[in-house]
Parts: structure tokens; sequence; C-alpha cells
């Protein structure tokens, strides 16, 4: 692959996970959205949103996260590197 | 009295009016009568008290229903698609004398090699003169139907002569039925809605229309326009598959129809809505009962009632309590009372536990407003547990049903190791349907609460029903 597909291809997953959170978090606005915030610094990230987000995670990338995988997701970030290392 | 002595009634007050047409025949209360004496004349010797019955919908089926009870037995109604294993089980508990059939159901038995009860074709039956039926003994059960089962195994539900009674002429009086009415029937006569219909059109004197088919929908207009029909009778999934006729020709074939009754599993709203636009010139009615507590509630979906999810109010004589132990929720298990509910179960004492004191414990959830309406949310056994959160699986498929692409959709709980249960979807799509699960999901995230969301979604080929039409929700766990 060259790095002209690769970059747009993580461009694209970005995108896709930057949705997912929007998705699971209607009412949040765009500056309170970050790729680092952890999940205590959202009001509204609970063990339903949790699961939401690997819901939505599994189904648009066709992946399944184990229960450890799941657990351990704290930011987008980490949804983010989850999601690379099932796609390598 | 029993159902032999409607039609007797309508024989003596309508005797060459025609009670019934089936897809090859029609008969006058009068012949119809003399061919039930004929029927019952042949097998009233016969020394099990319990006959079993098999076939499509047909006058002949009538014919043999009609004159197994007129002899003084019972009639075990049997499925037409049953399973082996199903009949088998069903055959021991009602351990009846033999089984009269059609042939097409003759040819599907012959194949299960494990059945031992001979066989009997209505053709076979030998016509005798027509005895004096006071040499019959009397029997207080009219039929014996097995449930449908949407959680477990079948169980032998007995129906007595005084409980039929009871029924026919609560439905006579809430849907007002008379003698004018031409009815067609599509649904099968071996359960409880589809004979309800029979009951009552012998009681009325109204003429009865059958048909084998409920999924002919071209069949069941053309037959309703045929005969001016002015009442039907059709399963909520029927009636969401009419609206994909457009809505002027609906119109027009119904335009005859004062009621379509249907019958307890959850109706769309927006079908139920649409046949309030459609019947100009009547009312989509409902229903909730079991076969255990038949016509429990009616519901007449007026212009002016908006309860579009509702079941409707207790049937006359009939109380409803709802059996909540949890105090901060007005939903509990649907408690039914009167002389529609069965005394015991046939033969099974564990079944029995669901009868205390004259109430029936339905096993399925629901609540009661202000002003008396049930609303049903599913079964007790249906009910998923989020994390402590409790979802009837009814108020999900709702919600995806709004999804253009959807044509049907089953929500039930599967095992998650954090929360207990997650909801899983099954679903299937509708013919070039390019329906996604991504869409699905993003449709529940904006009309359901977080802990509503499902987890799996699988598209396939169909779901598990009974021919109730109610979701067999143990197949899909």
């Amino acid at each position: 692959m060259i790095l002209a597909d690769v970059l747009r291809d993580d461009t694209e997953i970005k995108n896709t996970i930057r949705n997912i959170f929007f998705e699971v978090f209607p009412n949040m606005s765009e500056a309170d959205f970050s790729w680092d915030k952890e999940q205590k610094d959202y009001p509204a990230w609970d063990s339903f949103a949790q699961l939401n987000l690997i819901t939505f995670a599994e189904t648009k990338f066709n992946i399944t996260l184990s229960l450890e995988e799941s657990i351990g997701i704290k930011s987008a970030n980490d949804l983010l590197e989850c999601v690379h290392s099932h796609l390598k | 009295m029993n159902v032999t002595d409607f039609l007797k009634n309508s024989a003596y007050k309508f005797p060459s009016k025609t009670a019934v047409i089936d897809e090859e025949k029609k008969l006058t209360f009068k012949d119809l009568y003399q061919e039930v004496q004929k029927f019952s004349s042949s097998i009233g010797s016969v020394n099990k008290s319990v006959i079993g019955l098999i076939a499509e919908n047909s006058i002949s089926f009538i014919i043999s229903y009609l004159g197994i009870i007129n002899s003084g037995k019972t009639a075990h109604l049997i499925p037409f698609e049953i399973s082996e294993n199903n009949l088998l089980s069903q055959l021991r508990s009602a351990n009846p004398e033999f089984i009269i059939c059609s042939s097409g159901a003759k040819q599907n038995l012959s194949k299960y090699s494990s059945i031992r009860t001979p066989l009997l074709e209505f053709g076979e039956v030998s016509s005798k003169p027509i005895q004096n039926l006071d040499n019959f003994k009397t029997n207080d059960l009219a039929y014996l139907i097995y449930t449908s089962g949407t959680t477990s195994e079948p169980k032998g539900v007995p129906i007595t002569h005084a409980m039929m009674e009871f029924t026919t002429k609560n439905i006579i009086k809430v849907l007002g039925y008379t003698s004018s009415d031409v009815d067609i029937l599509p649904l099968p006569l071996y359960h409880s809605f589809g004979l309800g219909c029979l009951h009552t059109s012998l009681c009325v004197g109204s003429t009865l229309v059958l048909l084998k088919n409920a999924n002919n929908l071209e069949k069941i207009l053309e037959t309703t326009k045929k005969y001016n029909a002015t009442t039907l009778a059709a399963i909520p999934a029927t009636l969401t598959k009419f609206l994909q006729f457009d809505k002027k020709v609906l119109e027009d074939y119904f335009s005859t129809i004062r009621l379509i009754i249907t019958n307890s599993t959850s109706i769309p709203t927006e079908t139920v809505k649409k046949f309030k636009e459609i019947l100009r010139n009547g009312h989509l009615a409902t229903y909730y009962g079991l076969t255990e507590a038949s016509r429990s509630t009616f519901m007449i979906f007026d212009k002016t009632n908006k309860r579009e999810n509702s079941v409707g109010r207790a049937a006359p004589e009939i109380r409803i309590k709802i059996v909540n132990h949890d105090n901060n929720s007005k939903a509990g298990e649907i408690w039914i009372k009167g002389n529609n509910v069965i005394k015991n179960y046939w033969d099974n004492v564990e079944a029995d536990k669901r009868l205390v004191d004259g109430w029936l414990r339905t096993g399925d959830i629901g609540y009661i407003d202000g002003e008396g309406y049930l609303f049903l949310l599913g079964r007790d056994d249906d009910i998923i547990n989020v994390g402590g959160e409790k979802i009837a699986p009814h108020e999900i498929e709702e919600v995806v049903k709004q999804l253009s692409g959807v044509e049907d959709v089953a929500a039930f709980g599967v095992d998650h190791e954090i929360f207990g249960q997650t909801i899983k979807l099954n679903i299937v799509k509708s013919k070039n349907s390019n329906l996604d699960k991504s869409i699905v999901l993003s449709h529940c995230m904006k009309n359901l609460e977080k802990f509503k969301i499902p987890t799996k979604i699988d598209f396939v080929e169909d779901i598990p029903k009974t021919d109730y039409g109610k979701v067999k929700r143990f197949m899909l766990k």
C-alpha cells in the first residue's frame, strides 16, 4: 500500500470514529470532542454509552472486540488504536 | 347450550340462508344442520370421549367439528402443519379414539411413522340414519386445543360449552355481529381466533366465507368484493402486508366492510392509523386473549380514540388486573378472571399453577391506564434485562419497523458477560432493500434510550412465529 492510501484510510477511520462519538453522545458539541479526552471527562459516558461505542465500532468496521479490549477503551484515541490493531 | 344449538337455532330461523361457503361449495343452515346430525350419528357410539380433527378450512371441517360435539364428544383440534414430535406429544396427552382428517392432512400424517392413532378421511366416516341424540352421553367439554407455545412446550387447553357460549355472546355484544353480516375467514379453524369467528357466525346466523390461505391477499380482496363482505378476520401481519397495495384500491375493496377484527399480537401503530383511513364505512378492532381466556378485552379503533397501541378494555363480566411486585413500575403480569377462563389445563398439574382462585396468570406483561385501557408490553419470559434495566422487546421492534426496508423484526435478549443480557435483533429485509446494520443502529440511537440499543443484528430469511403471528422467542435465543 502506498503512503497516500495509508493516510486516506487513516483519515477515514478517524472520521468514522469521530462520527461514532457524535452518534453515541448526540448532545456533545464539536468543541467538546478531543482524541485524548478521557471517559471520566464525558458526563454521559457511562457503561451503556461504552457498550454503544463498542457496538458501533464493531458494526462500522466489521470487527469483534474482546471483553478486555472493550473494558480498556477510555478515550477516542484508545478506540482508534484498538480498531487499528484489528484492521492491520 | 353448545355450539350445535347455535346452528340448530339458526337453521330454524334461516333454513334456506347460506350458512357457509368454502372454496368448492356452499351450504344452507338447514343442510348444514342435517349434515352435522348425520355425522354425529356415525360416530356417536365410539368409546373414547375425545376425537381428533385435522384439516384445512373447509365445510367438511365444520361438519366434523360440530358433529363431534353434537355426539357428546370433545374435538381435539390439531394444527394442519403439525410436526411429528408435537403430534405425538398431543396424542399421548389427549388420547383420541381416532383422527378425522382431510385427504391432504392424511397424506402428511401418513409420513409420520410413530403415529399409531387411526386416521379417517372425511369420506370414510360412514353415514348412518340420524339417531336420537338423547342417546349420546353429554360432555361438558367442547374442544381441546394445545397452545401454540410461544415460550415452552404446548399445554392442553380444554374449553367447555359454557366458556364457548360466554365468549361468543361477548363477541356479538361488543362487535355487533348480526345475521346481515357476511364474514370472511382466512384464519385456521383449529385455533381459538378462527373458531371464535365460526361460533359467532353460527350464533347470529350470518354467512361465513372460508378461505384456506391468509397469505393470498389478492384472493381475500377478491372474495371480499365478490360477496360484499361486511367483516374480515386477519392477524396484524396480514393487515400490514395489505398496505403494500394502493390506498385507493384498498378503500374500494373494503368499501362494504364494517369491521376488521384482528388479535392481540402487537399491531404497528402506523398500520392502525392507515386502516382508520382506509375503512371509510367501518372500524378496525382488536382483542386480547389466550386460548385459556379467549377474548378478554376488546378495542375498537374509532376515529376519536388515539390509543392505537392499546388492546382495549376488559370484555363484559371479565376482570383484569396487573400484578406487580415492583412499586416503582405500573407494569406487571396480566391476570384475568371470568367465565371465559379455563378451570384447569388438560392433565397438567404444573400448568395448573397458573390458575389462582379463578385468576389466570397469563405470563404477559402490561399496564392499564386511568381509563381502563390495557397496553401489552410482552411476555414475562421475553423481557430483556440489560444491566438491571428491563426492556420489552415490542418497544424495540416498533422502532425498527419504522425503518424503510424492514419487513419483519424480532428483538430478544442474548447473554452478556458484563450486563447479564444485551439486545439482539433478527431482521427480515424487504426485497431489494439496501438496509445495513449501521443504518439500523443509528436509527435506534436516535429513537431509543441508550440501554435499549441492540448490540447484535442479524439479517435473516424469516422469524419463527405461531399461527397467531406471535414470535416464538424461545427459538431465537
